[in-house]
C-alpha cells in the first residue's frame, strides 16, 4: 500500500507538472513597433509598404504573432489600429480607416423569419451570417431576424444545430423567409459518444456502444425508463420478471459474467453512477419480496426527461468504469436547455392508459365443474374426511360443508345443513357451478395517467431545462396503486470562454400501495418456496380453485378458512396491505475550466439522498391478525403455530399473544451517496493530421446505506390507534430470539484513478488506451485485495477515408474496430480478512443467553476481484448514401477469478467457502441493421432490426452442487455447462398399479425416490440455460404526412424455464388445478397414454409407494420430484408484439390557432400479444414466474398520448 | 507560478493519499473485531461444536433396532449408520456435519488464541485462553474418537489421527496432515493440561455453556478413560465437585420422576440442574426424528423394565412414545429459534448436555474397577442405582455376588464393569455415549434387520471392522487428507 501511494503521488505530480508546462506555452503574441514589423514582412514576403507617415505613426505599437503564416495573416494585426490596406502589385498601400465611418449606411437591411420546414414552427436562435464577413444576427423568439447585407450580391447563411444550413443570395429582396430542414444525416450520425466521463468525438472512440435516442425508444404508458431498452439494443436483454412499478427488470448486457454475482449493468445518469437503495440480486428479483419494489433506482426518472441512452458494451467502451464495468454500462443523458435566444418553450405530455384484465382463456386452469369432479374423486379416495377437513389449517367448500352440519339455529331448531347425501351434494353443487372469475374480481381496467410539463429556455450564456411530472396509477389489481412525482432542473452556464458549468437537481417522490406481503422462505429439503399469508392477487387468481366463491348467495363476502382463521381475499386486500413511500433527491454540479484551449480541467460533484419506508398495515380483521388469535377449539389450539407455549409452565395449553389489534410493521431504507470527480483533458490537433486526446480522472465514491425495521404489535386500527400489546408476544419474541426491531448499515467506499489516451491519424486510424486503478473497502481490511488495475487497448480503421477507397454510393462508409482489455467487478465476497459478527446465543432461557461472536468467514488472503478479458471485433458500415447502416460486433470473453462457493475439507473451520476459483468462457455476436430506407417528404420509413447472441460455458468450477441446486427454477452452475443451467431429473413413466411417477435415480435404476440432496448429478438431463441466448427486436416506423405508425416486436430464444410446482401427493380443496390433471392416470394401463401421475388415496400414499430397494417411501417424494423432472420444463422462446403506436400530428394551422407550436395525439398499445411461446407453458408468460408477494406480470395496456408544445 | 502550482498539486495529492488509506479502511458493515478481552470471551463462546453426533452415534450403536419394514420413517442420516454405511453429504445429523462443526469450533478457538497472541490483553484474558485451549482439545478429541481408529490402551496407536489445527486458516485450500492417533492424543493432552490450569469458575456469565474447571475435569475424566490412565480418571472425576455425587447426579427416581412430561422434557438440558456440567447449543434436528425405523424400539424399551437390571425393579425413567414402537426418552427439547415471528420461520436447536456428573461418576466407577478397587466401584454404581431405580431401598444395592448371578460372569472385575456399562447404556440412551463405550471396550455390535416379508436377520460390526470409523468428508482430499479405509 505504501508503495502504491508513493507511485500514485509521483503520477499525480507528473500530471500537474505537465499541466504547468502546457500553461507556459500560451504566450503567442508580443508587442512590436509598426515600423519594425513592416520591415520584417517586407523581408519575408518581398513586398513593400506605402503610407503617409503623418497619418500613420511608425512608432505605433502592435501586438503581433510570434510566428506568421501567410501575408494576409501577418497583416491582420494592422486592423487593431484601424489600418486598412490595398495591394497593388508588390506594393501595399496603407490607409487609416475612420472607425466611426458608418459603412452600414450603404447596406441593405434584410428582414425575415426562419421556420422549421417540418412543422412550420418558428425557430429562435438561428444564426445568420453575411458570407465572408463577421456580420451576424440571431432570430428572436418569434423566429424573426434583421441583418445588414453589404450589397445585392451578399449571401446570407442560416445555421442551426441539427438542421441543414441554407444559403440565400440577397438580390433585390429586403424580406427573406427561410425554412430550415432537419438534417437527417446529422441526427443519425452521432458525432459524440457519451461515456459518462467524457463526451468524446466518435472518431476517437473505438469501443462497442449503442446509442438509443429516447424519442426512438419511446414507450408511452410505460413509466419506468429501464423498459425503454426492450428490443432496442443488440446484446441487451430485458426480462420482465415482474411488472409491478418499481421492480427492476432483469437486464443483461452481453449475458452473465458472474456465477455468484448480480450480473446487473451499471446505470450512470448524467455522469454519476446511480447506486441502488437496496441491492437485489437478479435471482431475488423474481421473489416478489417487498424490497423488490425499490430495486430499480431509475424508476424515479421521468421518461420525458431522457435525451438518450448509451449502452457501453465491450471492454474499451466501459473501460472508464474499470473495476465495475464487467456487466456493461448504461449511460443515461437527460435533456438540457437549448439555446433559444431567450424565448421559452413549454411542452406538455399526457398519457392515459388503461389495462386489460387477464382472463382464464390464457391460462391452464380447471373450471369449477372439473375441479369439483377431481375433488369428488379425492373424496371417494379418502381425502376431505370430516375430522381433518373440518379442522384443518386451510379449508374450502368441504370445510364449509362439514361445519354447516353443526351450525345450529335455536330459533328454527334446525341445522344449516342436514347430513344427508342429497343435502350435501346440493351444498357442493353451488360451488361446482360457481366458476368464479377471480381475474374479474381482483383485476381492474383502471386508469394510469401521466402528466409531464417541461420548460426550456436559453441564451448562449445560460440554458435551462426544468420539468415536473405526475404519475397516477390506479393499479392493475384492486390491491395496487402508485403516485409518483418528479422534478428536474438542469442549467448550463458559461461565465466566460474559459469557464463553464452546469447544475442539476433531480428529485422524485413515490407513494405506492401493494398487497401485504412477507418475505419468501425456502425449504432446503424439498426445494420449495413458501410465503405465509400470501395474497398476491395474480397468484391468488391463478392458484385458487374456481369452485371457491368470493361472495355468499346474498352478496356478502364469503369467508373460507386459512391459517385456522376466516379468509376472504377481498377483505384481506383491504385489511392487509403495504404502503411504500420513497423520496429521492440528487443535486449535482460541474465546472469546466479551459486552462488553455487544448487543456480543460473539470470537476463534478453530486450528492444524493434517498429514503424509503415500507409500511405494512395488518389490521385486526385481516386473516393474518386473526390467525394469531385462532384458538377456537382444542384441535386448533394444538396445531396453530402462532400460539405460544409458555416455557415457565409447560403444562398449560398454548395461548394467544395478540388478543387485540393487528400489526403495524415498518421497514426503512436510506441511502446517502456522495460523488466527487476531477478530470484533466488535453485535446489537440497537430498539423491537421494528428489528433490527441488525453483524459485523466480521479474519483471518490461514498455510499452509506441504512436499513431498519420494527414490528408494531397490537395496534388497534379500529380504536383510534391505541396500542395494547400483550407482554406474551414480547416474551415469546425474547425467548425465541426473534428481534421485534432491527437495524443494519453498509458503508461502501471507492476511490479510483484513470488515464485514457486516444489518438487518431488523418481520421483514418484511431488508437485508444485506458488504464484505471480502483480501490474499494468492500473486500475487507486486508490491503492486498483492495486495489486493482484494469486496462485495455483498442483501435479503429476508417477504411472509407483511405485514398484507395472508391467514391461509391453502395457502401458509403466503412469502419472496423478492435478491442482487447480487462475489466472487473467486486464479487460477492468480502473476507480478505476474517469476518466476525456478534449475535445473541441461541438458547431458550433468559438467564442462559449471552452475546457471542462468531466467525462469518475465515480470512482469504487470495481474495481478488472478478475479472474479464475481452476481445471485440466490430464493423460499422453504411450503405446507399447512408440510408442503411449495419453494425456487427463479435466478441470473446475470458472470465476468470470468478467467485463461487467451494466445498473444502472443513478442517479450517469453514466447509463451504466463497473464493475466486471459477472460470467461464463466453462468446457472442451482435448485429444491428437499420436506417431510413425511404426519406420522401411525404413518406418516410425508419426501420431497425437487432439481435444479440450470447453463449457461455463454465470451464472451471470445483463446486459440488446437490441435485436440488440444479433442478430448481434458477438453475445451477457446473463445469461444462452454461451459467445458470437448468437440469431435470429423467422421468421414467408411471407405476402400473397405482400411477405414481418413476424416475431414473443416481444408480441408473427406475425409482420413485431420488435423493435430492445427493451430489451425484452427472446423470441429470441438461435442458439449457435459464437466460436466453438470443434476444433482439424489430422496429418499424412509417410516416405519411401527419401520420406516424410504428410497431415493435421483441424476441428471445435459447433458454428453458421450470414449470410451476403444481404436483403434490395431496391437494387441499382451495387450490386450483391445471387441465393436465384431467389427463391423469386413473386406472392401470393408463400409464401407456399419459405421463400425468395419479391422485393417490391416503392409504396408497403412505404405504404402497415402494422404492427401488423395496423400501416403502412417502408419496411426498415422487410427487415433489415430478415437479423437477423432464416432464415439467418448457422452452423460454418467445416472439412478442411489444408495442404499436399511431400518431397524428395536428396541422400547423390548427395548432397555431390554439397558440400552440405543435400538437400531436397518439394511440399506443403495449404488450399486445405473445405471438409465439412453448405450448407447455399453456399461455403463461415465459418471462414471468408468478412468485407471489408484490410481483405482477406485465399487463396488456392501451394508451392515449397527447403532446403539446407552446 | 509553475512552482507554486506544482507544490499545490503535490500537497493536494499527499492529502488525498493519506486520507485514501483511512477512507478505504472503513468497515463496510456492522462486523466486529477481536480487540478486547470481552470480544475474546465472546468469540470463545462459539468454540463448541454445534453439530450433533446423536443421530449417527446412536444409530450405529446397539441403542438402535430395526422396528420392521414399513414402520417409522426412513432418512439417510439415521438409516445409513444403522447399516454402518457412509452417509453422503453434510446434512444436519451426518458425520460430515459433525466433522465440520468441530473444526468450526476449533477455528473460533484458534482465532481467539491468535488475537490473544497479537494483542496485549493482560492477565484478565487468561481464563478465556484456558477455555479456548480446552475447547480446542475437546473438539479434537471428539473428532479423533469418531473419525480415527479407537485408542488402544498400551497399543502403538499409529493409525491415522485427525489433523490437529492450531492456527487460523488464511488460504482457500490448505494442506493438512492427519498424524497418528497417538500424536493426536498427545496434542489433546497438551492443550487440555495447559488450558485447565488457566480456567476460572467465575469468568462466565452463563457458566454452564462454558468450560468451567468442573466441566474440564469431566472432560479430562472421559479423555483419560479412553487413554487408560485410570488414576487420572478418578482424580479428575473426584475434582468436579466437593458435593457428594449422590446429590448432584440426575434424580431420575425422585425429582425427575415427579415431573409432568413437558417439564421432564425440558429438565435434562436446563442450566439450573446440577448434573449438567457443559451444555452446548446444537443446530440440530435430531429431536424431530421422532419415529425413525431404526432407533429406540420395543426391544430396547425392556432395558427399563424390571427384568432389565440387576435390582429386579424397573428404572424410573419415563417411557414415552409417539406411536408404538417409536419410543422416546424425551430428553431433548427443541428450541425453535425464530427468525421472523410474524411468518413463524426459524431454525431448530437443541441444548445438549455434553458433559454430566452422571457420566463422570460412571467413568470413575469404571476406573476404580479397572484398578481392581471393586468396593469403590460398587459404591459409585450404587449411587447411580439409588438415584435411578424406582422404589430403591438399600437392599437393592449391587453386590459382587448379585452381579455374578445376574450376569453369569465369574470374574468379579469383569462383572462390575459389565454392570456399569449396561446401566450407563440405558441411562444415556439417545445421548450417543454408548458409542464411546463400544469403541473403548472393542465390543461387537449386533443389529437386527427385517426384510419386506418380516423375516429377521442380523448383521455384526466386529472390533476391528473399518466401518467402526466414520468416514470423513470426501472434500478432505483437497487438503491432502486421506479418507478412512473401507
Amino acid at each position: 500500500m505504501r508503495d502504491f501511494c508513493r507511485k500514485a503521488i509521483l503520477i499525480t505530480a507528473l500530471f500537474w507538472a505537465f499541466a504547468a508546462k502546457a500553461d507556459s506555452q500560451q504566450g503567442k503574441v508580443k508587442p512590436e513597433r509598426l515600423e519594425n514589423y513592416l520591415k520584417k514582412i517586407e523581408q519575408i514576403y518581398k513586398v513593400s509598404f506605402v503610407y503617409d507617415a503623418n497619418e500613420i505613426s511608425k512608432t505605433l505599437i502592435l501586438d503581433v504573432p510570434e510566428k506568421t503564416g501567410s501575408i494576409q495573416e501577418s497583416l491582420e494585426p494592422l486592423k487593431q489600429k484601424n489600418i486598412a490596406y490595398r495591394q497593388v502589385g508588390n506594393q501595399f498601400i496603407l490607409k487609416i480607416v475612420p472607425p466611426s465611418e458608418p459603412l452600414i449606411a450603404k447596406d441593405i437591411i434584410v428582414r425575415g423569419s426562419v421556420k422549421d420546414s417540418k412543422d412550420g414552427n418558428a425557430i429562435p436562435g438561428v444564426t445568420i451570417v453575411v458570407k465572408g464577413t463577421t456580420v451576424t444576427a440571431t432570430t428572436n423568439d418569434r423566429g424573426e431576424y434583421q441583418i445588414a447585407a453589404k450589397d445585392a450580391s451578399s449571401v446570407l447563411i442560416f445555421r442551426y444545430i441539427g438542421y441543414k444550413t441554407v444559403e440565400e443570395t440577397v438580390g433585390a429582396r429586403t424580406t427573406i423567409h427561410v425554412s430550415l430542414e432537419e438534417d437527417a444525416s446529422l441526427l443519425k450520425e452521432v458525432s459524440v459518444v457519451s461515456t459518462g466521463y467524457q463526451n468524446i468525438d466518435r472518431k476517437l472512440f473505438t469501443g462497442a456502444s449503442t446509442q438509443v435516442k429516447s424519442e426512438d425508444a419511446q414507450r408511452n404508458g410505460v413509466p419506468d425508463i429501464s423498459r425503454m431498452l426492450e428490443g432496442q439494443v443488440a446484446g441487451v436483454s430485458v426480462q420482465n420478471v415482474s411488472g409491478t412499478f418499481g421492480a427492476a427488470p432483469k437486464i443483461r448486457v452481453r449475458g452473465a459474467t458472474s456465477i455468484s454475482g448480480d450480473n446487473k449493468p451499471l446505470w450512470v445518469v448524467d455522469g454519476i453512477i446511480l447506486e441502488d437503495v437496496v441491492n437485489i440480486s437478479n435471482a431475488a428479483l423474481s421473489t416478489g419480496d417487498a424490497n423488490t419494489l425499490i430495486g430499480s433506482s431509475v424508476a424515479g426518472l421521468n421518461p420525458d426527461d431522457i435525451e438518450s441512452f448509451n449502452i457501453l458494451k465491450d471492454a474499451a467502451a466501459t473501460a472508464m468504469y474499470g473495476a465495475r464495468a464487467m456487466n456493461g454500462v448504461i449511460v443515461v443523458t437527460t435533456k438540457k436547455g437549448r439555446q433559444t435566444g431567450g424565448t421559452q418553450r413549454i411542452n406538455y405530455t399526457g398519457n392515459f392508459t388503461t389495462y386489460l384484465k387477464p382472463n382464464y382463456s390464457q391460462f391452464d386452469v380447471l373450471n369449477s365443474a372439473d375441479q369439483m369432479s377431481v375433488m369428488m374423486e379425492m373424496l371417494n379416495k379418502g381425502y376431505f374426511q370430516h375430522t381433518t377437513a373440518s379442522r384443518g389449517a386451510d379449508g374450502g367448500p368441504f370445510y364449509k360443508m362439514y361445519n354447516a352440519l353443526y351450525d345450529y339455529d335455536p330459533v328454527t331448531d334446525s341445522y344449516a345443513l342436514k347430513n344427508t347425501a342429497i343435502d350435501r351434494a346440493q351444498f357442493l353443487n353451488r360451488y361446482a357451478n360457481a366458476n368464479t372469475d377471480w381475474f374479474d374480481i381482483l383485476f381492474q381496467n383502471s386508469l394510469l395517467q401521466e402528466h409531464s410539463v417541461s420548460f426550456s429556455s436559453g441564451t448562449d450564456k445560460f440554458q435551462t431545462y426544468a420539468s415536473t411530472s405526475y404519475l397516477h396509477d390506479n393499479g392493475q389489481t384492486i390491491g395496487n396503486n402508485v403516485d409518483r412525482f418528479t422534478a428536474n432542473l438542469r442549467s448550463n452556464f458559461k461565465m466566460s470562454d474559459k469557464l463553464s458549468g452546469e447544475f442539476l437537481i433531480n428529485g422524485s417522490i413515490r407513494d405506492q400501495r401493494a398487497p401485504g406481503t412477507l418475505t419468501r422462505t425456502s425449504d432446503p429439503v424439498y426445494g420449495t418456496f413458501s410465503r405465509n399469508f400470501d395474497i398476491n392477487p395474480y397468484s391468488y387468481a391463478l392458484n385458487t380453485s374456481r369452485a371457491m366463491t368470493a361472495y355468499n348467495a346474498d352478496g356478502s363476502l364469503e369467508y373460507f378458512n386459512r391459517n385456522y382463521a376466516p379468509f376472504n381475499i377481498l377483505n384481506e386486500l383491504n385489511n392487509n396491505y403495504l404502503e411504500l413511500g420513497q423520496i429521492d433527491l440528487k443535486v449535482q454540479a460541474g465546472l469546466k475550466y479551459k486552462i488553455i484551449p487544448s487543456l480543460t480541467y473539470s470537476v463534478d460533484g453530486a450528492y444524493r439522498y434517498a429514503k424509503t419506508d415500507r409500511r405494512h398495515y395488518i389490521m385486526e380483521n385481516s386473516n393474518m391478525a386473526l390467525a394469531f388469535r385462532a384458538a377456537t377449539d382444542a384441535t386448533t389450539v394444538g396445531s396453530n403455530p402462532f400460539l405460544y407455549t409458555n416455557p415457565d409452565d409447560l403444562t398449560q395449553l398454548p395461548v394467544v399473544t395478540l388478543p387485540e389489534g393487528g400489526f403495524y410493521n415498518v421497514t426503512y431504507d436510506a441511502l446517502k451517496n456522495y460523488y466527487f470527480r476531477q478530470n484533466l483533458e488535453f485535446d489537440k490537433a497537430f498539423h491537421n493530421d494528428h489528433r490527441l486526446n488525453v483524459f485523466g480522472s480521479m474519483e471518490v465514491r461514498y455510499i452509506d446505506r441504512q436499513n431498519s425495521k420494527f414490528d408494531g404489535v397490537g395496534y388497534q386500527y379500529d380504536n383510534g390507534g391505541i396500542v395494547n400489546a400483550n407482554y406474551l408476544y414480547f416474551k415469546k419474541a425474547q425467548e425465541s430470539n426473534a428481534p421485534y426491531f432491527g437495524m443494519g448499515y453498509g458503508y461502501d467506499r471507492f476511490a479510483a484513478f484513470a488515464l485514457r489516451a486516444a489518438y487518431s491519424y488523418k481520421d483514418r486510424y484511431s488508437f485508444n488506451a485506458t488504464t484505471r486503478y480502483d480501490g474499494s473497502n468492500l473486500m475487507g481490511k486486508s490491503r492486498n485485495a483492495r486495489w486493482l488495475p484494469t486496462w485495455n487497448v483498442s483501435g479503429a480503421w476508417n477504411i472509407d477515408q483511405e485514398n484507395f477507397w472508391p467514391e461509391n454510393r453502395v457502401i458509403s462508409s466503412a469502419r472496423v474496430r478492435a478491442t482487447y482489455g480487462l475489466v472487473a467487478n467486486i464479487g460477492n465476497a468480502n473476507n480478505s480478512g476474517a469476518i466476525f459478527y456478534n449475535m445473541l446465543s441461541r438458547r431458550p432461557y433468559e438467564n442462559e443467553k449471552e452475546t457471542v461472536t462468531y466467525i462469518s468467514s475465515l480470512a482469504n488472503s487470495e481474495l481478488t476481484w472478478e475479472k474479464l478479458k475481452e476481445t471485440n471485433l466490430g464493423a460499422d458500415l453504411t450503405f446507399l448514401d447512408d440510408k442503411i447502416n449495419l453494425t456487427v460486433d463479435l466478441y470473446k470473453r475470458n472470465i476468470f477469478d470468478l467467485i463461487g462457493s467451494i466445498k473444502t475439507s472443513g478442517i479450517g473451520g469453514e466447509y463451504t467457502k466463497v473464493a475466486n476459483y471459477g472460470k467461464m468462457k463466453a462468446k457472442g455476436i451482435e448485429v444491428t441493421l437499420g436506417g431510413n430506407p425511404v426519406t420522401h417528404t411525404n413518406f418516410k420509413w425508419r426501420t431497425q432490426f437487432n439481435m444479440g447472441y450470447n453463449e457461455n460455458r463454465i470451464t472451471e468450477l470445483q463446486n459440488t452442487p446437490r441435485i436440488l441446486d440444479l433442478v430448481s427454477d434458477n438453475g445451477g452452475s457446473i463445469v461444462g455447462y452454461s451459467q445458470g443451467g437448468l437440469f431435470s431429473i429423467p422421468f421414467a413413466g408411471l407405476n402400473h398399479d397405482y400411477g405414481y411417477p418413476y424416475f431414473i435415480d443416481e444408480s441408473g435404476r427406475k425409482n420413485p425416490y431420488v435423493y435430492l440432496q445427493s451430489t451425484k448429478t452427472n446423470y441429470l438431463k441438461y435442458e439449457g440455460p435459464i437466460d436466453p441466448k438470443l434476444t433482439g427486436g424489430f422496429y418499424n416506423q412509417f410516416k405519411y404526412k401527419q401520420f406516424t405508425l410504428s410497431a415493435l416486436f421483441t424476441f428471445a430464444a435459447g433458454n428453458y424455464v421450470r414449470l410451476a410446482q403444481e404436483f403434490s401427493s395431496s391437494y387441499p380443496d382451495i387450490y386450483s388445478m391445471t387441465k393436465s390433471m384431467l389427463n391423469r392416470w386413473v386406472q392401470p394401463g393408463d400409464e401407456k397414454y399419459t405421463t400425468v401421475p395419479a391422485i393417490l388415496d391416503p392409504y396408497t400414499a403412505s404405504r404402497l409407494v415402494v422404492d427401488a430397494s423395496g423400501a416403502t417411501t412417502s408419496a411426498v417424494y415422487p410427487y415433489n420430484i415430478y415437479n423437477f423432472s423432464t416432464e415439467r420444463v418448457a422452452k423460454g422462446d418467445f416472439i412478442r408484439f411489444k408495442q404499436i403506436s399511431l400518431t397524428y400530428d395536428l396541422p400547423k394551422t390548427f395548432a397555431s390557432k390554439l397558440s400552440m407550436s405543435n400538437a400531436s395525439i397518439s394511440f399506443v398499445g403495449n404488450n399486445i400479444a405473445l405471438l409465439y411461446s412453448d405450448k407447455r407453458l399453456n399461455g403463461q408468460d415465459p418471462e414471468f414466474f408468478g412468485n407471489g408477494g408484490v410481483a405482477l406480470p406485465i399487463p396488456k395496456q392501451y394508451t392515449l398520448s397527447l403532446k403539446v408544445g407552446f | 507560478m509553475k512552482i507554486s502550482k506544482l507544490k499545490l498539486a503535490v500537497l493536494f495529492s499527499a492529502c488525498i493519499f493519506a486520507s485514501c488509506k483511512k477512507y478505504l479502511d472503513t468497515v463496510p458493515d456492522n462486523r466486529t473485531e477481536i480487540n478486547s478481552v470481552e470480544k475474546v470471551a465472546q468469540l470463545v463462546a462459539t468454540a463448541y461444536p454445534e453439530g450433533d453426533y446423536y443421530t449417527f452415534a446412536e444409530a450405529a450403536s446397539d441403542n438402535a433396532e430395526d422396528k420392521g419394514s414399513g414402520v417409522g420413517t426412513l432418512s439417510d442420516v439415521s438409516s445409513k449408520p444403522y447399516y454402518w454405511d457412509d452417509v453422503i453429504g453434510a446434512d444436519r445429523g451426518s458425520p460430515s456435519n459433525y466433522w465440520n462443526t468441530c473444526y468450526q469450533a476449533i477455528a473460533a478457538a484458534n482465532q481467539a488464541l491468535e488475537a490473544i497472541d497479537k494483542n496485549d490483553f493482560g492477565a484478565s484474558v487468561l481464563p478465556y485462553k484456558g477455555e479456548a485451549l480446552v475447547a480446542r482439545a475437546y473438539a479434537h478429541f471428539m473428532l479423533v474418537t469418531f473419525f480415527s481408529k479407537a485408542y488402544v490402551v498400551g497399543g502403538t496407536n499409529d493409525a491415522m489421527g485427525i489433523p490437529y489445527v492450531t492456527e487460523p486458516e488464511t488460504v482457500v485450500i490448505k494442506q493438512y496432515d492427519r498424524g497418528t492417533v497417538a500424536s493426536t492424543y498427545e496434542k489433546i493432552e497438551k492443550d487440555l493440561t495447559e488450558g485447565m490450569a488457566l480456567l476460572s469458575a467465575s469468568a462466565y456469565k452463563v457458566p454452564k455453556y462454558h468450560f468451567t474447571p468442573a466441566a474440564a475435569h469431566a472432560f479430562a475424566a472421559r479423555f483419560y478413560l479412553f487413554k487408560g490412565e485410570w488414576q487420572k480418571v478418578i482424580d479428575h472425576a473426584s475434582a468436579i465437585s466437593s458435593e457428594n455425587f449422590a446429590s448432584i447426579i440426575r434424580p431420575i427416581n425422585s425429582t425427575l420422576y415427579d415431573m409432568s412430561s413437558a417439564d421432564y422434557n425440558a429438565a435434562f438440558s436446563r442450566s439450573d440442574q446440577k448434573f449438567n456440567l457443559l451444555l452446548i447449543n446444537l443446530y440440530s434436528s435430531y429431536q424431530r426424528l421422532t419415529s425413525p425405523r431404526y432407533g429406540y424400539g420395543a426391544k430396547l424399551v425392556n432395558m427399563f423394565a424390571t427384568t432389565g437390571n440387576i435390582t429386579g425393579k424397573s428404572f424410573a425413567n419415563k417411557i414415552l412414545y409417539y406411536t408404538v414402537p417409536s419410543y422416546t426418552t424425551y430428553k431433548h427439547k427443541e428450541y425453535f429459534y425464530v427468525t421472523n415471528q410474524i411468518s413463524n420461520i426459524g431454525i431448530t436447536y437443541l441444548m445438549s448436555p455434553a458433559l454430566t456428573t452422571d457420566e463422570a461418576l460412571y467413568n470413575r466407577a469404571e476406573a476404580y474397577a479397572r484398578l481392581g478397587q471393586l468396593d469403590k466401584a460398587l459404591a459409585d454404581i450404587n449411587i447411580v442405582l439409588a438415584n435411578t431405580v424406582r422404589g430403591y431401598t438399600n437392599s437393592d444395592a449391587a453386590t459382587l455376588a448379585k452381579i455374578a448371578t445376574y450376569y453369569g460372569i465369574t470374574d468379579p472385575k469383569e462383572g462390575v464393569i459389565k454392570l456399569i456399562l449396561e446401566t450407563k447404556k440405558a441411562q444415556f440412551l439417545q445421548e450417543g455415549i454408548r458409542w464411546f463405550d463400544i469403541l473403548r471396550t472393542r465390543m461387537t455390535v449386533k443389529h437386527n434387520v427385517f426384510d419386506a416379508q418380516g423375516n429377521e436377520t442380523f448383521i455384526e460390526l466386529t472390533a476391528d471392522d473399518n466401518r467402526r470409523v466414520f468416514q470423513i468428508p470426501e472434500e478432505a482430499r483437497l487438503s491432502g487428507v486421506p479418507l478412512n479405509p473401507r
